[in-house]
């Protein structure tokens, strides 16, 4: 059974949650303090991690705890949720290395589908690829299965967001998505500003593997595109 | 603010002041004259004194005043002082007892004659014209002052001359009110012009006595060529030392009105540098350490910007910090709602469960409104500026509207011409989507009219509605944050907040792009326009 660790400093938060991941079939072991939570990590490492920003004094306990749970393992999968969503929180905790960073609007159903997604692509990093789950679009590689992209070749490190932006633009090349279109693809409950700033980390990344890369389109008042 | 009349700069205005003290040379000509004054006065009492100690040797000596001429001796006198004096021929001494006596009174520019009651000369002694002195070296600094303020002094004063008709040696014997008053019998002073008007002569006539009989008269003569030089010399040195303050004092001024008001405007600028176009407060000022009234204002200053820059933070924040705060609770009730619908519900639960869902879902929403006009304000100084083409950015949010509003009847009219400015598409489509948003809500079904121009260096996007005209009561605060012009029962979608941050929102945009927004009645009132002008790139 997977085990999930939950580190949360809102008691009814934290045990809605663990309730919630418990009905799918977990194993949580929830922690209200950075302390708890990294003295249980050094004995047992979790099989994902779902960690707050801001616990309780702790303003930025859960950066620091993200910090020192990658020291402990760089396999691990981390998804930050927090009640913060300025793009500077978001772009900080993935740069410490976390998977995917939602906030506390996401409902129950998106969080679970959220897990599972990360653990299908922990779980197939090993095995090699099979074809059928490869999207092409040219340079671009999609392998849905273990959610993770190429691009020329090169490994394009996406949070799962993205990946799910990306794939949402690139399996129809040329269509506008639409802001709405984007956030049911990629499972997020955001409003039209983060879009923007996802899209904008989604060509940076690109960009730092091929600075010409220009594929994504910016319809304004209507969404982007996927140029082929 | 207005600007004032007449802007004197503190410099000017200092040696304005400074004017005051141009006063100080007219006091000294003052005190310069009362000074010559004395000093006349002092010449005549002198003159008066020589004259009587001459004429005390001679009283009572009738033998003196009844001796004839002697020819022989007027003679040599006469060769003598034709050589001495270079001038016209005077009279010679007619008694050589008496040139004795007087030679030991005469001074070396006084000049005393002796006559007799019928006006001939018994003896005279002295010259008026002494023979020039030789001028003491002259110093570079006297050389400089006389070749600057000097022939000032020269134009200005009256100079001691040293050529001048000698009168009385002319008419070879004194011809004064003086001696007519001494005949009288009265010690008399005279001072009068010589004849061709260059010098003062100053004489004193006492009468010789000879028991109760005037039988003589002492004249004594000199000009008041002393006097005269005494005062240029008191006046020049006076002057000079006025003026000499006068300019130190006026450069010590401007260098400190310079270094005052330098302080000043340097105040003013770190002021006006710390608060931005956008009239938030960019920085901390920098207080300084002066003791003065003016380190005084740059510290009160200083904890005045400080705050305002926490009371513009902490209102910058609090949308934000409200907005976070609530999104915890929030979360507590959306998770606790997720759980419960997992479970097995009862059907009438199931209507209360959905309402709850809706609600929570109207609460996020404000939420997000709420945080939008905060996160724009932090987005606005994150984004950097690109160069681009207004048309399609229009073009396509327009499009953009009439797909997800197919009612909405939108007109656009754009140029053909690409219209550049300098900002962010993106800021500008999210402009465009406010606009559209209110113009929908407005015009109730009427047309929305969408146009772009360039005219003048400005790009003007206009949108206009047929909705009902701007109530005056809101004239002015549209597009301040929190303030919503909606009726209870205008149109309202129940989905949608109104929150009054949209056309902040758009204010905020087009101030960010370097332009201005405004909203106007149509004329006649069929509608309401709201116009951006944006600068071209």
């Amino acid at each position: 059974m997977r085990r999930i660790a939950i580190v949360e400093d809102e008691p009814a938060i934290r045990a809605n949650y663990a309730d919630a991941l418990r009905r799918h079939g977990y194993e949580v072991a929830s922690y209200a303090n950075r302390a708890d939570a990294l003295a249980a990590f050094r004995t047992r490492l979790p099989d994902l991690a779902l960690v707050d920003i801001g616990l309780s004094d702790d303003v930025d306990g859960g950066f620091a705890l993200v910090r020192d749970l990658r020291a402990l393992s760089a396999a691990v999968p981390i998804i930050f949720l927090s009640a913060r969503d300025s793009d500077f929180d978001i772009v900080a905790g993935l740069r410490l290395g976390a998977d995917d960073y939602l906030t506390k609007d996401v409902s129950l159903p998106h969080l679970a589908a959220r897990i599972a997604a990360l653990f299908r692509r922990s779980e197939l990093s090993a095995a090699p690829p099979a074809t059928e789950d490869i999207v092409e679009r040219g340079p671009l590689a999609l392998d849905v299965k273990r959610m993770t992209a190429h691009w020329q070749g090169g490994r394009v490190d996406l949070t799962l967001t993205e990946f799910w932006m990306v794939h949402a633009l690139a399996r129809h090349p040329g269509h506008v998505k639409d802001r709405d279109a984007l956030m049911r693809d990629a499972s997020i409950v955001v409003d039209d500003s983060t879009i923007t700033s996802h899209v904008k980390r989604i060509r940076r990344k690109f960009q730092a593997l091929d600075p010409a890369f220009d594929r994504i389109d910016t319809v304004y008042g209507m969404g982007y595109r996927w140029r082929e | 603010m207005s600007v004032p009349r007449i802007a004197l700069s503190i410099r000017a205005q200092l040696l304005l002041v400074l004017t005051v003290f141009l006063a100080l040379p007219w006091l000294g000509y003052e005190y310069v004259r009362e000074l010559e004054r004395v000093l006349r006065d002092a010449q005549e009492r002198t003159l008066a004194g020589t004259a009587q100690a001459a004429a005390t040797a001679l009283h009572d000596r009738p033998r003196l005043f009844a001796m004839p001429p002697d020819p022989i001796a007027s003679f040599a006198r006469e060769r003598a002082d034709e050589r001495t004096d270079g001038g016209p021929s005077l009279p010679p001494s007619a008694s050589p007892e008496i040139a004795q006596i007087i030679e030991g009174l005469s001074r070396t520019t006084a000049r005393i004659w002796v006559v007799d009651r019928a006006g001939v000369v018994l003896a005279r002694a002295g010259t008026l014209k002494p023979p020039p002195a030789q001028p003491p070296p002259e110093s570079l600094w006297d050389r400089i002052v006389r070749a600057t303020v000097g022939r000032l002094y020269a134009l200005v004063l009256e100079q001691p001359p040293e050529d001048f008709s000698d009168d009385a040696a002319t008419l070879g014997a004194p011809r004064g009110r003086d001696v007519e008053g001494a005949l009288a019998g009265i010690l008399t002073t005279d001072r009068r012009r010589t004849s061709d008007g260059k010098a003062v002569i100053v004489s004193a006539a006492h009468p010789v006595w000879v028991g109760d009989q005037v039988r003589g008269v002492v004249v004594a003569e000199e000009t008041g060529n002393a006097v005269l030089a005494e005062r240029n010399r008191a006046f020049e040195r006076l002057f000079n030392i006025v003026l000499a303050v006068l300019l130190v004092g006026s450069l010590a001024l401007t260098a400190y009105a310079t270094w005052l008001s330098a302080r000043i405007r340097r105040l003013r600028d770190d002021a006006e540098r710390a608060i931005d176009d956008q009239g938030r407060v960019r920085g901390a000022l920098a207080s300084s350490d002066a003791g003065d009234e003016i380190g005084d204002l740059s510290r009160s200053f200083a904890s005045v910007l400080a705050r305002l820059a926490e009371h513009a933070s902490y209102q910058e924040k609090m949308a934000s910090r409200l907005s976070h705060e609530l999104r915890t609770p929030i979360a507590v009730v959306r998770s606790s709602l997720d759980n419960l619908k997992a479970s097995p519900l009862p059907d009438d639960a199931r209507v209360y469960m959905t309402r709850a869902q809706d609600g929570l879902a109207r609460l996020t929403r404000i939420l997000t409104r709420m945080t939008e006009a905060a996160r724009l304000e932090q987005s606005l100084s994150d984004t950097e500026r690109v160069r681009f083409d207004v048309v399609p950015v229009v073009t396509g949010c327009v499009e953009g509207f009439r797909i997800v509003v197919p009612a909405a009847r939108i007109a656009l009219a754009a140029p053909a011409d690409p219209v550049v400015v300098a900002g962010s598409p993106d800021l500008v489509a999210q402009m465009l989507d406010k606009l559209l948003a209110n113009a929908v809500e407005f015009a109730a079904g009427g047309a929305i009219d969408v146009s772009l121009a360039a005219a003048d260096g400005v790009a003007r996007l206009c949108v206009a509605n047929d909705g009902p005209p701007l109530p005056e009561a809101a004239a002015g605060r549209l597009f301040e944050s929190m303030v919503s012009v909606r009726k209870g029962g205008g149109p309202t979608d129940r989905d949608e907040p109104h929150l009054g941050l949209g056309l902040y929102i758009v204010r905020a945009i087009a101030q960010f792009h370097g332009g201005d927004a405004r909203a106007d009645d149509k004329p006649g009132g069929t509608g309401v326009v709201v116009t951006v002008a944006l600068p071209l790139a």
